[in-house]
């Protein structure tokens, strides 16, 4: 399996402090990643760094095996890269539709919108794409919707526009335990219509379940990165809470 | 664990339903947030208007203008309101100004900042205005005046984006650098409008019709064009994701920084403009005087009034002009009451505080 997007050398410091030291990792076309670690790990530096918000210090970005000059947010979202941040991902006060196309509005040459376009397309995208209950009408604001629902909007946003990488920075924290669910299978069925995605959590009975390769961050550095096959629930545990030495001890049987 | 992997790693875990028709028809059938009783439909339906704009404001408006014209026609002599001088004055004069000045900031406040120099702003376009339109000529001055507007306001903006310094501070500070740079530019006798002031000028700017005056024709035509920009062009539902929520606008791809220094330039170009209908209504301009610093202040309660959010990410054009229509309806009523002018001042103030304590409890719901 080619790699679709490949990190090599990351390292990211704020003045004195390393976030991020020598992180190389890539992730596979159609594959379900998921990094894990604990507070302070430097998950989210790494987010925004792939995700082309925040410049590394060092680092070489492959995307297809291509080199990436200079990244930034224009060339992921260029590459199709959609960063879904807990919580953040839309904004409370506009519709679902203008969350939707946000960014990517439908516009007539003169740059306005229009409107009775994006919302059946988004009525459509509603119906089809994502598990959303309650939903009454694109024109919905999305301060009224449930955790759930908005998480959703956010993703149905992403496939809309077929992106190719998803993150999701910690999805599952603010949901319900069905909506969780209903997430958790959507990624595996993403991967079946060729979407890679990166999932940040915490859980890692949530990582685990679906991810394909588990990477795991200790204080800005990689420590671990293997198979769903190759690992079980308990190592990862153990790596996430003592890192390397975890690791070692779950390895020798001594965790 | 073993057994975990042998179902291998394509298959899904969990057996819920995938993502596909069997939830979406139940989502149709059954609409989990739909109450039944009466006061729960009420609550649902006025949680989907909340924050949408101009309803409640609207309603407040046309209560007190149905109560002046009572009261106008009961007792014509003392409170005459319907009085056409009375009506052409507030309704063609007063409330455009403060319409396009609250446009300004309103537009401003949904990218989520605010521009406490916009009195600084007018008397400095003013007495641009004022000198080119003596010196050059009506034309020359009118491009002047908007150019001046937009020029302050793009540089305060580029001082609040690019420094980060919240931009109460950073404007608040800038104010008076504008106050200063009217007096550099002007001394500090007023600048006046003399033979300039002829026919053409007074025609666009202040005309009295009889029943309508210049101005208003003015302020339906920015009105008209600000709403088809804010609430139907791309660039106007930037404004709003840049307001509501930086972040979620930045991760995909919009410019936060881009879409301010815009907003700026669009709220100076209109104080620009209102400053040009000030100047030739009163003909002059004192540098460094404090005749335009409470402008400021009206215009970001003329905003605040019609629903706009102090926290960004929310408002609308007809709110806004209907906020300055209320606040200018206010005035007229005190006016014409001989309750004392400050008495505006007071409910301006009591405004601001009132509408940011409901900003907040409303943004804290949402969350």
């Amino acid at each position: 399996m080619s790699a679709l997007y490949r990190l090599t050398g990351v390292t990211k410091k704020y003045g004195p402090n390393t976030v991020l030291d020598d992180v190389s990792f890539e992730i596979g076309k159609s594959e379900v990643v998921g990094l894990l670690g604990d507070n302070g790990a430097g998950k989210s530096t790494l987010v925004k760094i792939m995700s082309g918000v925040v410049q590394a210090n060092e680092g070489e970005f492959h995307w297809d095996d291509a080199p990436i000059e200079r990244m930034n947010r224009d060339v992921t979202e260029r590459l199709g890269v959609e960063t879904i941040f807990q919580d953040s991902a839309l904004v409370p006060f506009m519709t679902i539709t203008r969350n939707i196309f946000m960014g990517r509005e439908i516009t007539n040459r003169l740059g306005f919108m229009k409107m009775k376009q994006m919302d059946a397309i988004t009525a459509d995208v509603l119906d089809s794409v994502v598990t959303i209950e309650g939903i009454k009408s694109p024109k919905q604001l999305v301060a009224s919707l449930s955790g759930g629902q908005a998480q959703a909007v956010a993703i149905a946003r992403a496939v809309h526009f077929k992106r190719s990488l998803l993150i999701l920075d910690e999805p599952t924290s603010a949901l319900a335990v069905r909506a969780t669910e209903a997430l958790l299978n959507y990624l595996t069925h993403l991967k079946s219509e060729g979407v890679s995605s990166v999932l940040v959590t915490h859980n890692l009975h949530h990582a685990y379940q679906v991810c394909d390769r588990h990477i795991v961050m200790n204080h800005g550095r990689k420590i671990l990165d293997v198979r769903r096959e190759d690992t079980t629930v308990e190592e990862l545990t153990a790596a996430v809470v003592e890192g390397a030495e975890g690791i070692r001890r779950y390895r020798e049987g001594r965790f | 664990m073993t057994d975990r992997r042998s179902t291998g790693a394509d298959a899904p875990i969990i057996e819920a339903p995938l993502a596909t028709e069997a939830i979406t028809t139940q989502r149709r059938m059954s609409d989990a947030r739909q109450s039944t009783n009466f006061g729960g439909r009420l609550k649902h339906e006025l949680q989907f208007i909340r924050g949408r704009g101009a309803l409640e404001i609207t309603i407040v408006f046309v209560v007190l203008l149905v109560g002046y014209v009572i009261a106008s026609l009961v007792s014509p002599t003392s409170f005459a309101f319907l009085n056409p001088n009375n009506l052409s004055g507030v309704i063609s004069q007063a409330v455009p100004v403060l319409a396009i000045l609250g446009l300004a900031a309103g537009i401003l406040m949904i990218a989520g900042e605010f521009d406490l120099s916009l009195g600084a702003n007018i008397t400095l376009s003013a007495i641009v205005f004022i000198k080119t339109a003596e010196g050059v000529g009506l034309w020359a001055a009118i491009a002047a005046g908007v150019l001046c507007g937009v020029l302050v306001a793009l540089v305060n903006g580029a001082i609040v984006v690019y420094t980060r310094i919240p931009s109460f501070i950073a404007t608040l500070g800038m104010s008076f650098f504008w106050m200063g740079a009217g007096i550099f530019i002007n001394g500090t006798t007023p600048a006046t409008l003399t033979t300039s002031r002829d026919e053409t000028m007074v025609f666009l700017f202040a005309q009295d019709f009889g029943f309508f005056r210049s101005q208003i024709v003015w302020l339906i035509v920015i009105g008209v064009l600000a709403w088809f920009f804010v609430h139907r062009h791309r660039l106007g539902n930037h404004l709003f994701a840049v307001g509501g929520n930086p972040a979620a606008a930045e991760a995909i791809s919009i410019n936060p920084k881009r879409v301010k220094l815009m907003s700026f330039a669009i709220f100076g170009g209109l104080v620009g403009f209102a400053s040009i209908l000030i100047a030739v209504r009163t003909s002059s301009m004192q540098p460094g005087g404090s005749a335009t610093e409470d402008f400021t202040l009206f215009a970001i309660a003329a905003a605040v009034v019609g629903g706009t959010s102090l926290l960004g990410g929310r408002g609308t054009v007809l709110g806004i002009i209907i906020g300055a229509a209320l606040i200018e309806l206010i005035r007229n009523g005190l006016l014409l009451a001989k309750a004392p002018g400050f008495y505006i001042t007071l409910f301006v103030g009591v405004t601001i505080v009132i509408a940011a304590i409901f900003n907040k409890l409303m943004e804290g719901k949402a969350r």
